[in-house]
């Protein structure tokens, strides 16, 4: 027995080894399959763009490398044999390279998904691998959370399927993306994911109950969680995209696992670490972001002066004020780097220039009197005398002539020629694709067909640039996303992502309706049925107009809604009167003349008036329905002189009697608007008219 | 004085009724004391002079009167009776008061039996500035079965969903699970400015509250807040993050014109926790802030705070079950130091009494008789061979030779015949059970057949 206890033990240790023996596999994806980083990246793929002089890729591959990975997979899909090109020249295909990289390219990926199911078709992974993109800086020690992650699954028999690595950083936090945010609710003792959930353009967060029903008694809802991109997946995580097929993003596939958690019976965790540094770049806030931080050593070790990429020619100095400078780099007489400044190689600044905040990359040339501030200014790049640029990224071989100022959030693309004498509005991107070519390039991408390619390339060649955009001497087209883009709808085309902090006044405001909305729950509850009845009382009347329905029809249904959520006639009657008098602004816009409001509003009175007079029949309607028709144009004082017709139409149809026209008249004005109302000189003429009219026929009954 | 205690001891017990029909839930014995003695001795403790106690006339008639009820407190208590029929919620007691208040209040409910320091709650709220502070505790599992039921209670109960901060100090959310059919919702821009919540559920609410005198007053003129739990706190908790209370610079004029104006607007207003200008104008020129992460001002300009005090060990329990009741008497005897034995108590050399029984004053208990794990109340008489275990005896009870009681509880004035057996039964007062009878568990609440 004993002995036969024995060796089990042994086997076990030994497949321990085993585990521990295999090598920590990585797969990182080198795209982005998304186009936020056009126009730029047209010419470059993203994981190639450089930060802080050194190719994004090179920081994730090292951050890879550090944290022990032995074999990384780079999946490549746009642009892949200039990252092949790149990995092939880099350190990490030199046989002395302790990350075996293997470069595995396709022009079919479309997505993370494919890409995971390929990794499955392949068998590449054997055991739990680190999935990131090209484009991930990070300088977290992942080995904690691996740990963890191996620990649960052991322990749990493989339920746990991924460890989502975050950051802990306050909302608000510059290297937080507002498109990124998330919300996680969280079981505090496993740490086991319950809900994820991106917040952009959310006001209330909500979590269903369920997740609160798994016998834990403490959850943690963070918002102050910064995700990495970086997860830990078991191999499971392949198959399971391969038997998904609609898993796209890992979004989609953290919200699949999360749903289908009851059925499938897989989890996934979080890991959350304090001091490291880890952030996607996935616009160019993020890219200004991440590069400063890199500046400013928060990435340490992967600093500039490092040198972590091994290449020759790219070491710099490291002084004060994180100030960086490479080989051979002159700067002109009375030129000032004020503060976390890096200039690459052979790169010559003139006199009195004031550079702070910036990044230069190699053979720029920079004139005199130029200030910079937060640029981004990548490989020979020229700039000319008297240039002024802020938080703007210029990539390779741009020029910029004299005296040019490139406002906030300016790009220019690549060989891009802007000035001389021009200012940048903020925001403005400019390349040297014209931004109708997208399209084409689009079906080529598809279609592979090079004679249309090249055809098309001779027809944006031929359109001319134009002059007030980028200057006299200037060369390129202003940038503009396209509209029609719909692959992913959530992201606008915009290149710098979204403002980071919505203007504080819509959240009070929020806050304050939720305000009313609390006191008016209090006093009638009924304030949510009225509403509704409202826009169920629009919807039929605009079915009926689609479709042709009698008003009695109307009318009958009109009634089963005034009993679904009990509605007094009276306020049936002034909804109704709201209703179709607002109908040509819900239908048309708000910016109708008053003149094509009557119009449209007149017929409409007409097709109705059955459903008014079924409605309006005691004395005591006719005054509601007044004042319905009062308030209303109370609030369109734009409309006003409308009223007077409205009022004509409906005594003609015979919806309004005149006696109730003439009573609300001199008995309504209960305020100062209302009293302004009355002195319309449209109205007293209509009022003098049935007044008269009013009279004669008294005469006439006489 | 900086806290005016406020004891709630107008209860009915409505969740032990087989317990209150005869004795009004603040004189239950609990280790042969009244259950009103423990929050009475929890504030004599920590230094209170004088308790506003409002309850009942019956329960005031017998608190002056009944010797066995006598509350050795040396605290001033000032007596406010309530009409009992008059179905006044915890908050109306308050508005019923109101006249005596002058200072903020320590509100303490008559059926709680706790070892916590009170001073962190106070702590809490004084270092806050807080509007309300209150107190909680991880709920305990009952471990001893309750008479007249069968199993294990199951819980189906409904559990309450409490969100606190970060620290585990400020209370951001509470709502009950029946109200969250929609699911759990919270607005983001609480989630930005305290981005980490936690959301805890088992916690037991030990209706202990640090109250500023402005709720009183508010309380007074929104006279629809009839509970304090119920409606108040919740009522407060969201109030915490919405406009009114943050905008920073409501002075009086435009309270003033804001109280003709609306009613509604007016009782919102006076809730402030009007920071006084001293205290501002620390908070301006020192660098303490209670948040990290962004750069606004200390509690987000937020001036109606709540905390809680949540206790992570130490003894805290409501007594408004039966289960809550056998657990508290289990526990409360190590709550005082006094002898287990009453020095009046008449007790034979030949019996047996364990060391975590109690028996009340001039008791006879006589040869051979068998006390464990149990309490026996005041002039009571146990007669030869009874085996009593893990039951409560209240006053004036005679048992009859050779009787066996098990985990059960027998109420005053009751005379057990001889040789009965009772085995987890819950026996109303005055009762006769015949000799040799026999009584085990069963279903239904077999209590129900001795009133």
């Amino acid at each position: 027995m004993s002995s036969r206890g024995g060796k089990q033990k042994k086997g076990n240790v030994t497949s321990e080894q085993e585990e521990e023996e295999q090598p920590l596999q990585a797969v990182l994806v080198a795209d982005s399959f998304n186009r936020r980083f056009f126009p730029i990246s047209k010419d470059q793929p993203r994981a190639l763009l450089p930060l802080g002089n050194v190719a994004m890729i090179d920081y994730t591959l090292e951050f890879l490398t550090s944290t022990g990975v032995q074999e990384t997979f780079v999946f490549c899909c746009w642009m892949s044999n200039k990252i092949k090109d790149h990995l092939l020249k880099s350190k990490w295909c030199r046989p002395t390279s302790p990350n075996v990289v293997h470069i595995i390219t396709s022009d079919l990926y479309r997505s993370l998904g494919d890409v995971l199911r390929d990794v499955d078709a392949k068998n590449l992974v054997r055991n739990d691998f680190i999935l990131v993109y090209g484009d991930v800086v990070s300088n977290i020690d992942v080995s904690q959370a691996l740990q963890e992650h191996r620990h649960r699954r052991k322990v749990d028999k493989n339920i746990s399927v991924m460890t989502m690595v975050f950051k802990e950083s306050s909302p608000g936090h510059k290297s937080r993306c507002e498109e990124d945010d998330v919300i996680v609710a969280m079981d505090s003792k496993s740490k086991r994911v319950l809900h994820y959930q991106k917040t952009q353009g959310l006001k209330k967060l909500q979590f269903p109950m369920n997740i609160f029903q798994h016998g834990s008694d403490e959850f943690e809802i963070r918002h102050d969680l910064l995700d990495c991109h970086i997860s830990i997946c078991s191999p499971q995580v392949a198959e399971l995209f391969t038997d998904n097929f609609d898993y796209q993003t890992r979004n989609d596939f953290v919200r699949g696992i999360l749903v289908n958690e009851e059925i499938l019976g897989n989890q996934i965790h979080l890991y959350v670490t304090q001091d490291g540094y880890g952030a996607r770049v996935s616009n160019l806030q993020m890219y200004d972001s991440v590069s400063s931080d890199m500046v400013r050593r928060w990435v340490y070790p992967l600093t500039p002066e490092a040198n972590f990429t091994d290449q020759q020619g790219q070491g710099c100095t490291h002084s004060r004020h994180n100030v960086y400078r490479g080989a051979e780099v002159s700067l002109g007489h009375g030129s000032q780097m004020e503060e976390n400044v890096l200039i690459g190689r052979d790169t010559s600044i003139g006199a009195n220039c004031h550079i702070s905040n910036s990044v230069i990359g190699n053979n720029c040339t920079i004139g005199d009197n130029v200030v910079l501030d937060r640029a981004h200014m990548w490989n020979n790049v020229h700039i000319s005398s008297n240039v002024e640029i802020h938080q703007s990224v210029v990539c390779d071989g741009a020029v910029v002539k004299e005296a040019v100022h490139l406002n906030k959030q300016c790009v220019l693309a690549y060989n891009v020629v802007i000035g001389p004498n021009l200012s940048l509005p903020d925001g403005t991107v400019v390349s040297m694709h014209h931004p109708e070519e997208e399209e084409e390039d689009d079906d080529d991408e598809f279609l592979s067909d090079d004679q249309e390619v090249g055809h098309s390339k001779d027809k944006t060649r031929q359109k001319a640039f134009n002059p007030a955009e980028v200057g006299p001497e200037g060369k390129g087209y202003i940038w503009k996303a396209s509209m029609n883009d719909t692959e992913d709808e959530e992201l606008a085309q915009c290149l710098w992502g979204l403002v980071l902090n919505p203007d504080p006044e819509s959240d009070s405001e929020s806050e304050a309706s939720e305000e009313s909305q609390d006191r008016s729950r209090s006093v009638s509850p009924e304030i949510d049925d009225v509403n509704a009845f409202q826009l169920e009382v629009l919807g039929t009347l605009q079915r009926g107009l689609e479709e042709n329905i009698v008003c009695d029809n109307l009318v009958l249904e009109i009634n089963s809604l005034k009993y679904a959520y009990n509605i007094t006639l009276k306020e049936v009657m002034q909804i109704l009167t709201r209703v179709v008098l607002e109908y040509p602004f819900q239908q048309q816009g708000t910016q109708l003349t008053t003149l094509q409001y009557t119009g449209s509003l007149l017929p409409l009175l007409k097709t109705w008036s059955p459903v008014f007079k079924n409605y309006i029949k005691r004395a005591q309607d006719h005054l509601d329905c007044l004042s319905a028709v009062e308030e209303l144009f109370l609030e369109q004082d734009t409309h006003q002189t409308a009223m007077v017709k409205v009022l004509m139409k409906m005594y003609q149809l015979e919806i309004l009697e005149e006696e109730a026209i003439l009573k609300w008249f001199s008995t309504g004005a209960t305020n100062d608007k209302s009293r302004q109302l009355r002195k319309n000189q449209g109205l007293q003429k209509f009022i003098q008219w049935l007044k008269e009219a009013e009279d004669e026929s008294s005469e006439e009954g006489e | 004085m900086e806290l005016q205690a406020v004891l709630m001891a107008a209860g009915g017990g409505s969740r032990m009724m087989d317990l209150t029909y005869n004795t009004r839930k603040p004189l239950l014995p609990v280790g042969n004391k009244p259950l009103i003695w423990y929050p009475l001795n929890l504030l004599e403790r920590v230094g209170f002079e004088e308790v506003i106690v409002i309850t009942t006339k019956e329960v005031q008639k017998m608190i002056s009167t009944d010797p066995k009820m006598k509350l050795d407190v040396k605290m001033k208590l000032d007596i406010v009776c309530i009409q009992e029929d008059a179905d006044m919620g915890t908050a109306d007691a308050l508005r019923h008061i109101q006249q005596k208040i002058k200072t903020d209040i320590l509100v303490v409910s008559c059926d709680l039996i706790t070892d916590a320091a009170l001073h962190e709650v106070v702590d809490l709220f004084r270092a806050h500035n807080a509007t309300l502070s209150m107190l909680m505790s991880k709920a305990h599992e009952f471990t001893e079965t309750v008479p007249g039921q069968k199993g294990k209670k199951k819980t189906g109960e409904q559990r309450d969903f409490v969100g606190v901060d970060g620290t585990g100090k400020r209370l951001l959310f509470m709502a009950n699970e029946a109200d969250l059919d929609k699911g759990l919702v919270i607005r983001k821009s609480i989630m930005r400015k305290l981005p980490r919540m936690h959301i805890k559920t088992g916690l037991v609410d030990a209706h202990l509250y640090c109250l500023k005198k402005s709720v009183v007053d508010f309380l007074a003129d929104n006279k629809s807040v009839s509970s304090i739990r119920g409606e108040l706190v919740p009522y407060l908790v969201r109030k915490q993050f919405s406009k009114s209370m943050t905008s920073p610079n409501v002075n009086d004029e435009a309270d003033q014109k804001l109280k003709k104006k609306d009613g509604n607007a007016n009782l919102e207003i006076q809730i402030l926790s009007r920071d006084e200008v001293l205290l501002q104008l620390t908070r301006e020129r020192s660098c303490w802030n209670d948040h990290r992460g962004d750069m606004s001002e200390a509690y987000h300009g937020v001036r109606l705070r709540c905390y809680v005090h949540i206790m992570d060990e130490g003894m805290c329990y409501r007594v408004n079950t039966l289960a809550a009741y056998i657990e508290a008497n289990r526990l409360a005897p190590k709550l005082f130091d006094e002898p287990a034995v009453h020095p009046s108590a008449a007790i034979s050399v030949r019996c047996l009494i364990g060391a975590d029984s109690i028996i009340g004053a001039s008791c006879q208990i006589s040869d051979k008789a068998s006390i464990k794990r149990s309490m026996i109340g005041a002039s009571t008489t146990v007669r030869e061979k009874v085996k009593v275990t893990n039951s409560i005896i209240m006053h004036g009870v005679t048992i009859e030779e050779g009787c066996n009681i098990q985990g059960s509880v027998i109420c005053s004035n009751t005379v057990i015949g001889r040789g009965a057996d009772i085995k987890y039964c819950l026996v109303g007062s005055a009762q006769r059970i015949e000799p040799e009878g026999a009584f085990w568990k069963t279903p239904s609440r077999l209590s129900c057949a001795f009133y």
